[in-house]
């Protein structure tokens, strides 16, 4: 199957493949990965069910396990580029939907 | 998916885990050894203080009041202050703390420690803050304490990326092979000392990140409080606060009696206690002056001060802190239970244990990284080795150091903290220069576990001719073991040390026997990180 082969050559590519790609997961998961955390905050902030000072307390309190996670992701993705297109996907999806709310001043 | 393909693809998995479990475990691992090591040792800050305060053994009940204190502290400051704060002697501090808040925010605050009997301002010393200083900072102030949080954070990166490609857990928890090959004896106590520990590991990186959270991550409080952290810091932990009203007055209020009228308060509640902590003054001196008095309850884990705030001129009941909000609560405890100030000795004891088997973890994963490649040859061996021996044998040798020149700088001399400060940076530039210099001897572990037992041996001797005379059998016979239980312990790591350096145990390879094919491949993937 293609999707055998192309796992076969994502594991191979880690071993034996130029640092370039490391390079690009190392940057990915220290920023992008940052980066979905800070979404991930400002969206708890604004939609978790609880009043503002305990939606601000566990929005920031859990950034640093979304953080662990997508830097975790980057390395077991199947390759850099998708790691990328994951973790800048979901911050910009989350992002918005932070700011949508602040725009209609809602939650504040 | 067939199962083949899942074969594949779990074992890209864990090799994928397994290089971001080397590299991102190697590169701040001796940066990781300071902050645990640091960390550890500041369980017993306290204790420590006490130590290398020798004109506090021993120490008698304290004949000050507040009031006195208060005054006193007072005239110390140049300008009138923003605040000034104290802390009465208790079993665990018992010595008077207390300082000024300068009007300037960028200024230190600037603190004091008073002989609980003469008020007389003790020595100054570096102290048992020294290490937790270096543990939460590095002396580095606000770039310090990112730097730890990056190190945490590539902590808990390396405990999950562990996780992964080790997926023999319980087994291996009764596995140790000290007679096996030395890479596989060091992987076998790396994997110990993470497993068994694990639980701490995970709980103590999280929380150390959480107590910052604020600075480390502010998208909460930017989007909820558009940044306000004091308007958050009000609401979420209920106390009271008034500005200043610029207008000068001369009298006060005893605080002494305001104490005494916390204390009922706090007694009407039948639970924690009446222990006072920390008792501050928000602008002493003007007619809107405050006074805060915060419970200190050791009996759980959130510190929950429960704070009785009163007019300082006046002596009018202010103010009763509300409960943490649900959310503070749980932020509270997380921060609590890293830094241990709940419970008693057995709590701290527990925490040094656990601590220091993270820095074991840590040794041990160096060792593992070193044993496969010294085999093979490679590159950074050099540098590995001299790091480890530059970092690992050198603070805690340098910590020692600091020990004896707390003890044999005179306590009259000029700025006496910074010659510690300057004994400690020395012991550890010697140490480094050695493990520079001998890396690729294969002595510098040894040489190193030599000098450390030789000094902690040699600690309770050095009590014993430097303190007063007598202290310290009167302190056993008082059944106060704050200054002889360090002088034991450091003793016990002495004769460790000794065995180490003198008597390591010799590695005999043990014969390899036949292994099934499944495990073949499970040290393959492990063996190779």
């Amino acid at each position: 199957m293609s999707n055998a082969i192309s796992t076969k050559t994502g594991a191979k590519a880690w071993s034996s493949s130029p640092g370039l790609a490391t390079a690009s997961r190392i940057v990915a998961a220290i920023f992008a990965g940052y980066g979905l955390a800070y979404a991930s905050t400002m969206f708890l902030t604004v939609y978790l069910p609880l009043v503002r000072s305990d939606r601000v307390v566990f929005a920031s309190l859990a950034s640093f396990i979304v953080y662990l996670a997508a830097i975790v992701y980057t390395f077991a993705a199947r390759s850099a580029s998708r790691a990328w297109l994951v973790l800048v996907g979901l911050s910009v999806v989350l992002a918005v939907a932070a700011l949508v709310a602040g725009d209609f001043g809602a939650r504040r | 998916m067939s199962s083949a393909e899942s074969t594949v693809k779990t074992k890209s998995l864990r090799q994928a885990m397994a290089g971001l479990h080397t590299w991102g475990g190697l590169l701040p691992s001796w940066l990781l050894f300071v902050i645990l090591f640091g960390g550890s040792i500041a369980c017993f800050d306290k204790e420590l203080e006490v130590w290398m305060r020798p004109a506090l053994h021993p120490v008698g009940e304290t004949t000050l009041s507040l009031d006195q204190v208060s005054a006193w502290v007072q005239k110390q400051a140049p300008k009138p202050p923003h605040a000034i704060w104290m802390r009465p002697p208790d079993e665990r501090q018992p010595y008077w703390y207390a300082g000024y808040e300068p009007q300037n925010e960028l200024e230190p605050f600037v603190s004091f420690t008073l002989d609980p009997q003469t008020g007389e301002v003790l020595p100054k010393t570096l102290g048992g803050n020294f290490w937790f200083t270096l543990h939460y900072n590095l002396f580095g102030g606000m770039l310090g304490m990112y730097i730890v949080a990056i190190a945490g954070m590539f902590m808990l990166v390396a405990l999950v990326s562990g996780i992964i490609i080790h997926r023999r857990i319980f087994k291996d928890f009764f596995t140790l092979r000290p007679d096996a090959n030395g890479q596989r004896a060091w992987l076998d106590a790396h994997n110990l000392f993470g497993v068994v520990g694990l639980p701490f590991h995970l709980l103590i990186a999280y929380t150390g990140l959480a107590i910052f959270v604020t600075f480390y991550m502010p998208a909460g409080l930017k989007v909820g409080y558009k940044g306000d952290i004091e308007k958050m810091f009000y609401e979420v932990q209920g106390q009271f606060g008034r500005e200043e009203l610029k207008r000068k007055t001369d009298h006060a209020a005893s605080i002494d009696k305001l104490v005494l009228d916390a204390k009922r308060r706090w007694a009407a509640s039948g639970e924690g206690g009446t222990e006072t902590g920390w008792i501050s003054v928000h602008h002493p001196g003007d007619k809107a002056a405050v006074v805060d008095i915060r419970r200190y309850d050791r009996s759980r884990v959130v510190d929950f001060q429960w704070i009785m705030s009163y007019d300082a001129t006046t002596g009018a009941f202010l103010h009763e802190q509300k409960p943490y909000k649900p959310g503070y609560t749980a932020y509270a405890w997380l921060t609590n239970v890293h830094m241990a100030q709940f419970g008693g000795a057995i709590v701290r004891w527990l925490y040094l244990g656990l601590g220091l088997m993270g820095c074991a973890m840590v040794v041990g994963g160096l060792q593992v990284w070193l044993r496969k490649r010294e085999a093979k040859g490679g590159w950074g061996i050099g540098f590995v080795r001299a790091m480890n021996g530059a970092v690992i044998g050198g603070l805690p040798i340098a910590s020692l150091g600091l020990l004896y020149g707390n003890r044999l700088i005179p306590p009259n001399v000029a700025l006496r903290d910074h010659w510690e400060a300057y004994t400690f940076i020395a012991v550890w530039i010697a140490v480094a220069l050695w493990a520079v210099a001998r890396r690729n001897s294969g002595r510098v572990g040894r040489d190193l576990f030599a000098v450390a037992a030789v000094w902690a041996l040699g600690l309770p001797a050095l009590d014993v001719l430097t303190g007063q005379p007598g202290a310290l059998s009167a302190a056993i016979a008082r059944g106060d073991w704050r200054v002889p239980g360090i002088d034991l312990a450091v003793f016990a790591a002495g004769l460790l040390c000794a065995k180490m350096a003198w008597w390591p145990r010799v590695a005999t390879p043990a014969p390899e026997k036949a292994r099934s094919k499944k495990r073949e491949r499970r040290e393959l993937v492990e063996e190779g990180v």
